[in-house]
């Protein structure tokens, strides 16, 4: 009977040159396939609209979409700013509307799900909220407090509230009982408790949490900027539609899109400063 | 009545009895506390008071807006949510499913579908309107923009998840792909794609909202959007006091729908 | 001891199995070769994670050694073979399926008929003294009763071989004492050729027709025991106790 290597042992390094070999073709192939698909897409896109199977009032080829974007960078037609302001104005609006719902809606979570007292309180206030789409919040916020930067960051607040909070509680709640009791048997006040040891066990959900929030914040950014702004990319889109530039319509869009991927990728790289010693 | 009850209770005991009176004393307070503010909000101002809303919630009744009254709103709302979602749901699921369990197809179809999933689904509107006017397949299909993604990366997520260990027990039994797929992968990522059901619900029914408020004749977006340009304030608080409760109605259906369809995961949240 | 009138079920040939961590090569198994006869009970016993798993993983077809070859009845085998069967360590029930679709699991992936495979199912479901529960979930039953499932599931299949993958492992002492008498009972009414690994000494001594002692990683055999004592083992029996201590002292752990 034939033995693959013989009947004698194998050396240490036959041994890991047959461990080694077997793994890198793999990820090759994926990572081309990604890149395939992504040309592919693009280009596909660029085909439709330059052969004018897809017509010019319904899509913009993407070559025509990165000029406007230069174009964009100083001109401030149709919709009355340059897209640096845009960016500027919605940026700040979600910023603030997400800022303020972690600041106050982490906390509150936090000791909601710790003090049951607390959580008694607040949670019928709580739970009235929670069932209204933050959307639904815009018409009585507009007429409550106009259309400018405030209202808008209040109705971004709305959406990025409740899921800070939910989070929050959930990650607190689920701390282990075991780590608890050890923290008590070295006489730790209940407060102590909640410091040092149920605070950081909800970090993950927490964050969680955070990402979902931003993620509604921006959503909800660009409802608000439509139905109640003058400016701000959701703004934009809207102008490009009135004025029949589909070309703006896309580029506000790619830009939306773009932007939030990179809100996102900050906040996983603040979570892993924060919270990395879990993914070990 | 409360010193005949804890009379035959020692120091512990009361402490714990009088503890669980304040917890059911608490959320009284703070909803008589809110329910006040509104009043008093009210009388102050423009806003409308509980009462109003009340009334203004009946009158819909007797005087039904662009022929419907909010039980037609709500079920006009409900039949765009339910569209949606049934698509989203069949081509989400399997979709999901084919990213989750196959490498390659994850490699090849993930990073566009994340650069899709990065745009909110409101920017869609005005570029459908563009290609598909105003009408309901308008509609529909902002609904499913917005809630599609959910789905996805939900079911991904609980295909990725599987534990290695029961595809180990398929291996050595002797399953086939396919078999592993459809008897072991799916039903244990079931729990996760009931998650990607529940998030997509709530996200559909956001959505359509905001669809509505920007451009419909029916649904409760629509009532709302009608409230503020007429200046009805209590019709704006009554649609909205009804797009609460609908929605809170759609994610208990749906909790009891998993449960119904997964029996074996009852027990394990304990 | 004569070996040539034993049949040779499964053998083992210079089987080497080493893993990339942190870029760095580790070893598991060097170099074991190991003849398994027919319908006999052998126990491979070992300290750690290390190596005894990553056999039994090998057999069953889990995963591909870097260098070796199996052979059942000498013919080579390639994967997982349909005439070997597993019992595994972490419980291992699907909790979605009820205890008689998680017995009848193997013949009903196999393409066995529903009427033959549920006769079969109900056989090993009575065996293991768990008749009356064919409809119940994995999570309503204790620890040992689903182990007790895990070893109908594997008998089933109706394997030429079966692998137990240190299956009282996670279950408590007194549940384990009882499981291992029943093993026992089970593997005398129900002949087959078993590979039981284990960590414990006593339970190999206990079980075992012949222990294979595993040094520590990476896994190399250390010595090969025959166990003569009639059956049913007796656990303070003095030979049982001399076993017992000359193996405890060869093992490179306290076990």
């Amino acid at each position: 009977m034939e033995n693959k290597s013989g009947s004698k042992s194998l050396s240490n390094s036959e041994r890991i040159k047959l461990v080694q070999s077997q793994r890198k073709r793999t990820k090759y192939q994926n990572n081309m396939l990604s890149v395939i698909g992504i040309l592919g897409f693009l280009i596909f896109w660029q085909v439709i609209t330059i052969t004018g199977l897809v017509g010019s009032r319904y899509l913009s080829p993407p070559i025509e979409i990165i000029n406007l974007f230069i174009v964009k960078l100083t001109n401030p037609n149709p919709d009355g700013a340059v897209i640096g302001v845009n960016i500027l104005s919605s940026l700040t609006v979600a910023l603030s509307g997400f800022g303020f719902a972690v600041i106050i809606g982490v906390p509150l979570g936090l000791l909601m799900g710790w003090y049951k007292g607390f959580d008694s309180f607040m949670r019928p206030l709580f739970e009235i909220i929670r069932p209204i789409p933050p959307v639904a919040w815009i018409p009585l916020t507009i007429v409550w407090i106009g259309i400018g930067l405030p209202a808008k960051a209040l109705i971004v607040f709305f959406a990025a509230f409740v899921p800070c909070l939910i989070n929050s509680y959930a990650g607190i709640k689920q701390t282990s009982d075991v780590l608890k009791n050890v923290a008590k048997t070295f006489g730790a006040s209940n407060f102590t408790i909640f410091w040092k040891i149920g605070i950081p066990s909800s970090m993950t959900l927490t964050f969680a949490g955070i990402k979902v929030a931003i993620g509604n914040a921006w959503a909800t950014l660009v409802a608000a900027e439509m139905l109640a702004a003058s400016s701000g990319l959701g703004y934009m889109i809207l102008m490009g539609r009135q004025f029949g530039r589909v070309d703006l319509v896309i580029l506000g869009i790619v830009v939306i899109g773009i932007i939030g991927i990179i809100i996102t990728m900050i906040i996983v790289m603040i979570e892993n400063k924060v919270v990395g010693w879990k993914k070990l | 009545m409360i010193k005949n009850k804890t009379l035959g209770m020692n120091a512990e005991e009361r402490k714990a009895y009088y503890l669980s009176l304040l917890y059911l004393i608490l959320p009284i307070i703070s909803t008589s506390l809110l329910i006040l503010l509104w009043s008093t909000a009210a009388n102050n101002s423009e806003f409308p008071s509980p009462n109003e809303t009340w009334e203004r919630l009946i009158l819909l009744f007797q005087e039904p807006i662009k022929g419907l009254n909010i039980f037609g709103h709500v079920w006009a709302s409900l039949i765009r949510v339910f569209s949606a979602l049934i698509f989203n749901w069949t081509f989400g699921i399997a979709f999901g499913i084919l990213i989750g369990w196959n490498v390659k197809c994850d490699a090849l179809f993930t990073p566009l579908f994340d650069a899709f999933r990065a745009i909110p689904p409101l920017a869609w509107i005005p570029l459908i309107t563009i290609w598909f006017g105003t009408g309901e397949f308008s509609k529909i299909l902002i609904v499913i923009f917005g809630s599609l993604a959910s789905i996805v990366v939900n079911t991904q997520a609980g295909m990725s998840n599987i534990d290695q260990l029961y595809l180990n027990v398929g291996t050595v039994f002797n399953a086939n792909e396919r078999q592993k797929l459809f008897q072991i992968a799916i039903p244990s990522a079931l729990d996760a794609i009931f998650a990607g059901i529940r998030t997509s619900t709530s996200a559909a029914w956001m959505v359509v909202l905001a669809a509505e408020m920007l451009g419909a004749n029916s649904g409760v977006g629509f009532l709302i959007t009608r409230g503020m340009d007429s200046m009805d304030m209590p019709l704006v608080l009554a649609s909205m006091v009804a797009i609460g409760i609908v929605g809170a109605s759609l994610s208990i259906v749906t909790q009891f729908a998993e449960r119904l369809l997964c029996p074996w995961t009852i027990k394990r949240s304990n | 001891m004569p070996m040539d009138d034993k049949k040779i079920k499964l053998r083992l040939e210079n089987i080497y199995q080493s893993y990339v961590v942190n870029n760095e090569v580790r070893d598991a198994v060097l170099n074991i070769s190991l003849d398994v006869y027919d319908n006999e009970f052998l126990v491979v016993l070992g300290p750690g994670h290390c190596g005894k798993s990553v056999l039994l993983n090998i057999i069953a077809g889990l995963e591909k050694p870097i260098s070796g070859n199996l052979y059942i009845d000498n013919e080579e085998i390639h994967g997982s073979d349909k005439r070997i069967s597993m019992v595994f360590q972490k419980l291992a029930l699907m909790p979605w399926k009820t205890v008689m679709a998680n017995v009848e699991f193997g013949p009903q992936v196999t393409g066995v008929n529903k009427v033959n495979r549920k006769k079969i199912a109900q056989k090993y479901i009575d065996l293991v003294e768990l008749t009356g529960f064919e409809k119940s979930y994995p999570n309503q039953l204790s620890g040992g009763m689903k182990q007790r499932v895990g070893i109908a599931r594997a008998y089933t299949s109706n394997p030429e071989i079966l692998l137990m993958d240190e299956p009282f492992g996670q279950l408590d002492a007194q549940t384990r004492y009882s499981m291992q008498e029943e093993i026992y009972k089970i593997s005398q009414k129900e002949k087959r050729t078993i590979v039981f690994v284990t960590n414990n000494i006593e339970e190999a001594v206990f079980l075992g027709d012949r222990v294979i002692l595993l040094s520590e990683c990476p896994a190399r055999i250390k010595q090969i025991y025959d166990v003569n004592l009639p059956r049913p083992r007796n656990t303070i029996d003095p030979e049982f106790l001399r076993i017992r201590k000359e193996i405890s002292e060869n093992s490179d752990l306290a076990l």
